[in-house]
């Protein structure tokens, strides 16, 4: 949620979604957190933001590679 | 019968208290065909009292239609969290705008969700995601509209 804040390119959903069968059957829920993002790149479970920001990321075409110190 | 216990109530006042922005919380609920809108009103109703500066503004789904438009509203319950900002205009009159970094939270906020909520208030509060200098740095790369949906549930 917190990538809202710091791009306005960015919008957050947070859905509690045992309300909602027919999102469940639509993204596949079958364990949650489930992240997706722009409907199609998927990131199950949860995991620490330095592995979950740049996991979701690169599926979305930002490259993540660190710069290797010269 | 009050759903938060005391020592959470007097936690949140603490947490709510610090808060340097002001905050809208935007309900979007109906009195039909949505089992869960009463208790997420009841939740919220006990919560926003507890922040001086969290204004509770509640809206119909069904009847405010342009409000559920303009906040991009897709199903009920749904909550929007944005920060109120003040300036002044012409006559140096006090005005309050709001910035809405499209965060919004559907269904009940129990569990995970509610902490995520009452999180959000709070980043929203002082618009800073609290990200890590490297997060924030490749956050920063994303040029194109990009939803996030987070599904949880309340275990």
């Amino acid at each position: 949620m917190r990538m809202a804040i710091e791009n306005p390119n960015i919008h957050a959903d947070m859905i509690e979604v045992s309300e909602y069968p027919l999102l469940a059957e639509k993204y596949q829920v079958y364990g949650v957190p489930l992240t997706v993002a722009n409907e199609d790149v998927r990131f199950e479970g949860g995991a620490p933001e330095p592995y979950y920001i740049p996991t979701l990321l690169q599926q979305l075409g930002i490259n993540v590679t660190p710069k290797s110190p010269t | 019968m009050p759903l938060l216990k005391d020592q959470d109530r007097q936690a949140l006042e603490q947490t709510f208290g610090e808060m340097p922005g002001r905050v809208r919380v935007i309900f979007f609920t109906q009195a039909l065909d949505c089992e869960t809108c009463e208790i997420t009103g009841k939740i919220l109703d006990e919560i926003a009292p507890l922040g001086e500066k969290i204004e509770l503004v509640k809206y119909n789904f069904a009847i405010d239609k342009d409000k559920v438009s303009q906040y991009n509203i897709a199903r009920i319950p749904a909550i929007a969290i944005v920060r109120l900002d003040e300036s002044q205009n012409e006559s140096g009159e006090p005005k309050l705008h709001e910035h809405d970094y499209g965060i919004r939270f559907y269904g009940v906020p129990a569990g995970y969700e509610f902490m995520s909520l009452v999180g959000s208030i709070l980043d929203v509060s002082s618009g800073d995601s609290q990200l890590s200098p490297q997060s924030r740095g490749l956050v920063a790369q994303v040029q194109a509209p990009t939803h996030i949906q987070v599904f949880t549930t309340p275990t």
